[in-house]
């Protein structure tokens, strides 16, 4: 049946494109040799948004209520709070 | 079709569906899969996060050890895994919808495609080792090396052990062995095998792009 939902994505698809463009672009940062604070916390920003895209839509965190819904998140933050304070230092 | 058929239908439609709309928008209490494989995945990141963070803070005193070191490392190969374990991940998503729709085939199918990706992942690190050993390089060359070989090869191992489990899945899945109605142990593979992607998300700009 040719109903609207019929050529619509499902969410997990649209999420998998915009991971697959964000590892397109670090790597082209990565060959090009694109260094210092912008491009180094562009690139960290871009990791952090997939690691909660995953957590989101492919673990179905986003369907889930109370403190498991925060659990990926919290511990993104708490990584990427660390490795921002040690990269500051040197960028 | 007889007058009578028409109205059952249509109250069905105007019972059934508001209950299948708030099925979808009910938000659940605890994550899919079981809840210990949750807890083993906490416990993992934390690991991981530690040695991020040891990564992070000892290249603050070895900058240019690390910058140096870093443009060594196989920018491509590292692209081609990364493509390899979201797809992967993204396959283990169509199982998990194809089991949810009591689709056993289907959901064995998806896993085996994204046992296919696990594998492109592992030969392609396997011959990124294989180069760097043959240049002598080892655990000993270097601090940036020791982080390097030591993170990867952690999540190596954590490759090899999530595929494992899907093949573990997958083959439960082939016999018939889950359904719509039960089938958290798909969901529970599936997480752990997210949270091997998760982890390499943060692993490959962290070691072969930032400087």
């Amino acid at each position: 049946m040719n109903d609207r939902s019929t050529f619509l994505l499902r969410p997990c698809t649209w999420v998998y494109a915009v991971l697959l463009f964000l590892t397109f672009v670090t790597w082209f940062i990565g060959v090009n040799n694109l260094s210092g604070r912008f491009f180094a916390f562009m690139v960290f920003g871009f990791a952090l948004l997939k690691g909660q895209l995953i957590g989101d839509y492919f673990m179905g965190l986003k369907q889930v209520a109370g403190p498991w819904r925060w659990a990926i998140f919290i511990w993104l933050v708490m990584v990427g709070t660390l490795i921002t304070v040690a990269f500051w230092q040197t960028l | 079709m007889a007058p009578g058929k028409a109205d059952d239908s249509s109250s069905a439609l105007f019972i059934v569906e508001p209950n299948k709309l708030m099925q979808t928008m009910e938000k659940n209490r605890w994550p899919p899969g079981d809840l210990v494989i949750w807890i083993f995945i906490l416990a993992e990141l934390l690991v991981f996060g530690v040695f991020f963070a040891a990564y992070a803070f000892t290249r603050t005193n070895h900058v240019e050890l690390f910058n140096t070191y870093q443009l060594t490392l196989d920018r491509n190969a590292a692209l081609v895994n990364t493509v390899a374990l979201i797809t992967s991940s993204y396959f283990v998503v169509r199982a998990v919808a194809a089991i949810r729709a009591d689709d056993s085939r289907g959901c064995y199918r998806w896993l085996l495609a994204a046992l296919a990706m696990g594998l492109l992942f592992l030969l392609v690190k396997g011959a990124e080792y294989h180069h760097h050993f043959s240049l002598g390089i080892n655990l000993n060359t270097n601090t940036f090396y020791m982080f390097y070989l030591s993170l990867t090869f952690f999540h190596f191992l954590h490759v090899i052990l999530g595929m494992i489990i899907l093949a573990a899945v997958a083959l439960k899945a082939r016999r018939g062995g889950y359904s719509a109605a039960e089938h958290t142990g798909v969901e529970t593979g599936a997480s752990y095998w997210h949270m091997v992607d998760l982890v390499w998300m943060i692993l490959f700009p962290l070691v072969y792009v930032m400087r």
